[in-house]
């Protein structure tokens, strides 16, 4: 539209002034009609520079009155004018997309911003009245005995349930909120070492198998040790005491495999997937816990585009397989930078 | 252990939290001197000495990085921060700001203690001469000779790793950040974490029993490593 009516107007002028105007000064009418019609971007440019070169040719390339040309020169006088409708309608189009992608980079900044400062004031609100309770019942408990100790060891037990299951909230929030795992290249003694640091009281009746490869894990150590510390609780959890669990953590080609399996009563009936659902709960009310942690194991995974799956094992009992694929090329320890060693 | 006379200063916005502090320090002790906010928290510093300073970080009036960079200009009195566990990042600003250590919320009473004991002693310890030879647990290094043994298990270590074990064996029982290992072992220059981690877990392989399940040296996940020294 736009650009019918800058050639319009451009043929007008070229018509009005034609007694006293060169060719030259006519085709740079149209140039001002396409450039004015570009603003709107490639298509329009690039119509009103065929219109342009129509009209100049139909009104003011003899033989006049005819799409004919005689001489041959004003063809480059039609393909500048295309040129220019192309390149400064394209010029435009890309302006449009980086403002687009800017305003849409600031949205993002700001819903991020925004999430993080809820989250944090959430999880401030709700750590610190647990926190006084864990306290506190720590105190007494130092001082008590018999019933009243073990019934103020429950209070703390559960304390630290609900902190755990406020952490899964958050993290799940977080993750599920398009935040970006912080790579880094980890040992998986580490990961597997910080995660079963965090388990002592859930791993106190259970004996654990480890075959750890000394090797890199590219991952968000701090999601990942939540991620593991799901998984093992999840084992520990669904198997009867003095059941062995067993972590065995190496590389699978371009990836970490992570692998927690048990020797407990396997997954519930029903597709192995579904134990990954939002408030999933395997046997009964028993076990505890609101169906997140492994959720929480997915989300994460998913967040490192990674992958976990739910299957039985042979012989009885649950394996989690979980897959960090590398995001880069893991790094080459040989170019450690200057060495200062000081000797001391 | 002379703790009886030793006087911490509480730094906490929240009056149970407050409460819950002084009344298990006191149990424990302790003189207690309360502050909830940075102002109180600045002039009871400078008018009372205290012997160690538990802070949470977020104060109605500011922040709390501000009390722990003012006091490191003229004091070297601990200061523990407390913290949640999904704010790794202030607790690295606020050790790399010259904080000594941080209890994660919730925290029992017995952590509370052990943290203030380590950070009490690391106070004093700066007082005397450096000992030739460091002992951790089951861990001794010469440093005169360079050796190191686990029990009755001599160990070789490669400069780096014995670099790095000598710098937490100095703070036995104290959480030191990627940062500060990485700037004393490879220079102010090095960012990249995972010279780091890669030399611990090598050093971790050499005298953990089972580098999985460290007995010696604990992984703090986004902060950095800690010698048990128990």
């Amino acid at each position: 539209m736009i650009s019918l009516i800058t050639v319009g107007v451009a043929t007008l002028v070229g018509l009005v002034a034609a007694p006293f105007a060169s060719h030259a000064d006519q085709a740079m009418a149209y140039l001002l009609a396409i450039l004015v019609a570009a603003l709107g971007g490639r298509g329009a440019g690039l119509t009103a520079a065929v219109l342009s070169a129509a009209a100049f040719d139909f009104f003011f390339v003899e033989p006049y009155h005819t799409f004919a040309v005689a001489n041959r020169s004003f063809l480059i006088t039609f393909g500048v004018m295309v040129a220019i409708g192309i390149a400064i309608g394209s010029l435009v189009n890309r302006i449009r997309v980086a403002e687009a992608e800017s305003r849409e980079r600031e949205l993002r900044a700001k819903a991020e911003e925004l999430r993080s400062t809820l989250l944090s004031s959430v999880s401030h609100d709700l750590r610190t009245p647990l926190a006084v309770i864990t306290g506190m019942a720590t105190s007494l408990r130092d001082s008590a005995q018999g019933e009243q100790r073990e019934e103020l060891d429950t209070i703390v037990g559960e304390a630290r349930r609900l902190s755990n299951i406020l952490t899964n909230l958050l993290s799940i929030t977080k993750v599920e909120s398009g935040a970006e795992p912080r790579r880094e290249w980890v040992p998986l003694d580490e990961l597997i070492g910080s995660s079963l640091a965090r388990l002592e009281p859930e791993l106190a009746e259970h004996p654990l198998t480890l075959e750890v490869a000394d090797e890199l894990a590219h991952v968000d150590p701090i999601l990942t040790e939540q991620l593991l510390v799901n998984l093992v609780e999840n084992a520990a959890k669904h198997t009867p005491p003095g059941c062995a669990i067993e972590v065995q953590a190496r590389r699978d080609g371009s990836a970490a495999l992570i692998e927690i399996s048990d020797h407990g009563p396997g997954l519930p009936p029903g597709p192995p997937e579904q134990v990954f659902e939002k408030f999933f709960r395997g046997r009964g009310v028993k076990a505890g816990g609101v169906g997140l942690g492994l959720t929480v194991c997915k989300a994460i995974a998913t967040a490192h585009k990674g992958r976990i799956e739910a299957s039985m094992r042979d012989g009885g009992g649950a394996v989690f397989r979980v897959w960090f694929p590398d995001d880069g090329a893991p790094p080459r320890l040989g170019d450690a930078p200057e060495l200062l060693a000081r000797a001391s | 252990m002379t703790a009886a006379a030793d006087t911490v200063l509480v730094v906490e916005d929240e009056a149970p939290m407050r409460r819950f502090l002084s009344a298990a320090l006191q149990s424990h002790g302790f003189r207690v001197v309360e502050a909830s906010t940075l102002g109180t928290a600045q002039r009871i510093a400078t008018e009372q000495h205290p012997d160690a300073i538990l802070l949470d970080l977020g104060l109605p009036d500011g922040d709390g990085l501000t009390l722990v960079r003012d006091l490191r200009t003229w004091s070297s009195a601990p200061v523990i921060v407390l913290s949640a566990r999904d704010r790794e990042d202030d607790k690295v600003t606020a050790l790399d700001a010259g904080a000594d250590d941080y209890l994660t919320k919730p925290f029992g009473t017995s952590e509370l203690l052990a943290r203030i004991r380590v950070a009490l002693r690391h106070s004093r310890a700066q007082r005397v001469p450096d000992d030739p030879v460091l002992a951790v647990g089951a861990i001794r290094i010469d440093q005169a000779r360079h050796e190191v043994n686990v029990g009755e298990r001599a160990i070789h270590l490669t400069p780096i790793e014995y670099r790095l074990l000598v710098l937490l064996a100095r703070h036995p029982g104290k959480v030191l950040t990627h940062k500060q290992l990485l700037q004393d072992v490879w220079g102010p220059r090095t960012h990249q974490t995972h010279y780091l981690r890669v030399h611990m877990a090598a050093l971790r392989r050499k005298i953990e029993n089972d580098p999985a399940r460290p007995r010696w040296i604990t992984t703090e996940p986004g902060v950095g490593y800690r010698l048990i020294d128990r």
